[in-house]
């Protein structure tokens, strides 16, 4: 296992580089994001283990970050302050761009993978907007009327994109839909919705934890895209579960619920290579890798038969050193990075 | 509201949500149920008996282990072909065992492609066994094994265990010692140490006060599994009889500090350990049936406890006794759970003195220590007694509703053994 201190810094969000499978990014705040300054890393994972290439600071604290689709030196972070800045790690210093529209905390920030010349950002003054990294004003603002944790755009289609809030609500949102009063949302799922294909608090197949619900509404804090099967949405938040969703079946609650972690969970990942893996961080100080029964023969039977699948938390991560709370993750080439609230990075 | 002040509203939410599930275990506490946890789903053993007269003096190691494992297999209901791998602690046969014990799988009905091994690391060779499975099925190596020990003292005890040292090994005087007889060595120890007989005494009548509580109680039916049909020569008239073995026959009911005061010493004339406050000479045989936390789902097998970790030691050869003081806060410390966490301690009496001794350097609660009695009052079948203590652990845990147990021994030649578990 590699470690990094991101010394007086506390991790909130880490990508490895589209471009250089030896490059990671840190978006991290002192004092754990309450008060204090930012700061940037951008590490190098070499022989020697990680080192520091660089690294900006901020004047408020950073929560999360994105690598740019086009420009290989170039990252946006999600500031405190409610900016949203474009750093060129070719530059000292100062970002070449910085956008100032939100009016709270900037949580999330993501790039269009396909339509490479726009990103969206999500905050908690309950909105999210999407920009280009050419124009000095938002292209357009969702509002949700909810703290918004986390916002993505799909990686399968350049003008959907999702989001997923305080209100326990899974947003998808076209942007090719007539502007009305419906600010493009084209979908609303419950995240707390139960499973109707089985009767209320129906044991779980194998007693392996999984639930049916019904649950109550809790806190979204992250999502993400499966990069395989373009309809299939993982969730987590306060309520410590992991859910997926096909949104082909908005109806039909969670495809699979996942359970294992202890406190809240702060940020799932679908693993690049894989179409049945994820993984996640929590408060609970773990990084935990799922298998949400997709390829499983058996998982796809009792999925048939009209349960969730079966899934397994392949490992728990003993992060033993994290002493705080896990915070994040980005997955590429097989080796998971994890960002920690202690102030830590691990490649493992 | 200050914006920090917000800020750490917000992320209080995160933190305060109630749990979807009612458990309250803290990250990574041992409690914690992973599916690549390494459970124990059946364990159990046979009664234990007296070596030279009790019922199973005339029944060959080997064909305990298949009256072991046949009844492992029938109570778990497990398909002998998901067993991969069989670990057989065992002390005093010659060649270790491997040959029979391999015959034993197969007339019990593993198939051929169950591998056995057979191992010796002396008293603690049952924990060694069950730890070797716990850790081939964590890593990989197999998916569902089992831990055994077994030991026919009647049969098997005496000097031809031990073969002749060398010149080079005598040389040596720590190597010199490692052949110094347990007794002795003990005896030293104790004498050493300033472990009063009177005290030894009055912790081996609780021993045996404790075993025989149990036993009238009914507390070690759930862990033995009896034979039926043994044949067993009467030593008095040379008799062969048909007898059924159905409980341990070392226990016995009135022993006292005053009536153990009675017994002469054995090895030395001054000395305090006597046959009354050291281990018995025993025959018998116990199996852990073990697998994934995953796997036992899969299969429907009803999960009894958790393998959390284990620890193994050296200490000098001539203090071997000492071996559970070094070994258990080492297994603790792995584990991440502290002393007084544990809820029962099965620390093995080789001899009174030494398992005194450990509690009171541990600083143990001695109500927590052997719950059901020992070595002392129900005998110490040698390779068998690290497989015994996990069935008599969990049964002792279930009874009482507490979760963490800790087993230990010391070792002879120097060393010690502990492992701690959680009772599911």
């Amino acid at each position: 296992m590699l470690e990094y201190r991101t010394q007086g810094f506390n991790g909130y969000a880490v990508k490895y580089s589209p471009f250089f499978d030896s490059r990671v990014a840190v978006a991290s705040a002192a004092n754990f994001g309450l008060v204090g300054n930012g700061r940037l890393h951008i590490l190098g994972l070499t022989a020697k283990g990680i080192v520091a290439e660089k690294w900006f600071d901020t004047q408020d604290s950073l929560f999360d970050l994105a690598w740019s689709e086009t420009h290989e030196n170039q990252v946006l972070v999600a500031a405190g302050d409610g900016s949203i800045k474009l750093f060129d790690i070719g530059l000292d210093e100062f970002p070449v761009q910085s956008w100032q529209e939100h009016n709270r905390e900037v949580f999330a920030v993501h790039w269009n993978l396909v339509d490479k010349d726009k990103f969206c950002s999500s905050s908690w003054d309950g909105t999210i907007k999407v920009w280009s990294p050419d124009r000095p004003t938002s292209l357009v603002t969702l509002p949700t009327h909810a703290c918004t944790y986390s916002a993505a755009f799909s990686p399968h289609d350049p003008s959907i994109l999702s989001a997923v809030s305080s209100d326990s609500q899974l947003r998808i949102f076209d942007l090719r839909t007539p502007p009305s009063a419906s600010n493009h949302i084209t979908l609303t799922i419950p995240i707390h919705s139960p499973n109707p294909r089985l009767p209320p608090n129906a044991a779980a197949p194998n007693n392996q934890g999984a639930q049916v619900g019904p649950f109550a509404p809790a806190e979204a804090l992250t999502h993400d895209w499966n990069k395989y099967r373009s309809t299939v949405v993982a969730t987590a938040g306060v309520d410590r579960l992991i859910r997926t969703f096909d949104i082909r079946a908005p109806d039909q609650g969670p495809v699979a619920v996942m359970q294992g972690h202890e406190y809240a969970v702060r940020r799932v990942a679908w693993s690049p290579h894989l179409a049945d893996t994820l993984l996640s961080a929590s408060y609970d100080m773990t990084c935990r890798v799922w298998n949400d029964g997709f390829n499983d023969a058996k998982g796809a039977v009792i999925g048939a038969q009209g349960g969730p699948r079966s899934w397994a938390a392949w490992v728990a991560i003993p992060s033993s050193c994290v002493e705080l709370i896990g915070a994040c993750l980005g997955m590429r080439g097989g080796l998971p990075v994890s960002g920690g609230m202690r102030g830590c990075v691990f490649g493992m | 509201m200050s914006k920090p002040n917000q800020r750490l509203s917000q992320i209080q939410s995160h933190l305060s949500a109630t749990a979807p599930s009612s458990s309250p275990a803290s990250a990574l506490s041992p409690l914690t149920k992973s599916p690549d946890d390494i459970v124990v789903t059946t364990c159990l053993r046979t009664p234990f008996t007296k070596g030279g007269r009790g019922g199973l003096k005339d029944v060959p190691a080997a064909d305990l282990l298949v009256h072991t494992l046949k009844s492992l297999l029938s109570r778990s209901g497990i398909s002998p072909d998901l067993i991969e791998d069989l670990a057989v602690g065992s002390v005093l046969p010659p060649g270790g065992g491997a040959t029979e014990f391999r015959a034993a799988a197969l007339v019990a009905g593993l198939p051929e492609s169950t591998a056995v091994k057979s191992l010796n690391r002396q008293c603690s060779s049952g924990l060694q066994a069950c730890v070797d499975i716990a850790h081939a099925i964590k890593a990989g190596m197999i998916d569902v094994g089992v831990g055994a020990g077994v030991e026919s003292m009647s049969s098997q005890y005496g000097p031809g265990a031990v073969t002749e040292f060398s010149e080079l090994l005598d040389s040596h005087p720590e190597g010199k010692n490692c052949k110094v007889p347990m007794g002795m060595l003990s005896e030293q120890m104790a004498r050493d140490r300033g472990i009063k007989r009177s005290d030894q005494d009055a912790f081996a009548a609780g021993s045996y006060q404790k075993a025989f509580r149990a036993q009238q109680e009914g507390k070690f039916d759930e862990e033995i599994v009896g034979l039926k049909g043994v044949k067993w020569v009467d030593p008095k008239t040379d008799e062969e009889k048909v007898i059924d073995v159905m409980r341990d026959d070392g226990i016995r009911d009135g022993m006292t500090v005053e009536s153990l005061g009675k017994i002469k010493p054995a090895f030395a004339k001054d000395g305090s350990i006597h046959a009354g406050n050291a281990s018995q000479i025993s025959d018998g045989a116990a199996a852990v049936l073990m697998m994934k936390r995953s796997t036992a789902e899969r299969l429907g097998q009803t999960i009894v406890g958790k393998f959390v970790a284990s620890s193994v030691v050296g200490v000098k050869p001539l203090l071997m006794g000492i071996g559970p003081w070094k070994a258990i806060p080492v297994a603790l410390e792995k584990a991440g759970v502290s002393k007084d966490e544990v809820d029962v301690y099965e620390i093995n009496e080789a001899f009174a003195s030494q398992c005194l001794w450990c509690i009171r350097e541990l600083g143990l609660d001695e109500k927590k220590v052997n719950p059901d009695g020992g070595a002392i009052a129900f005998g110490h079948p040698l390779g068998c007694t690290g497989a015994r203590q996990v069935s008599t652990l969990f049964s002792e845990l279930g009874r009482t509703g507490k979760r963490f147990g800790v087993t230990s021994m010391c070792v002879g030649t120097g060393m010690g053994m502990a492992a701690v578990w959680v009772k599911e």
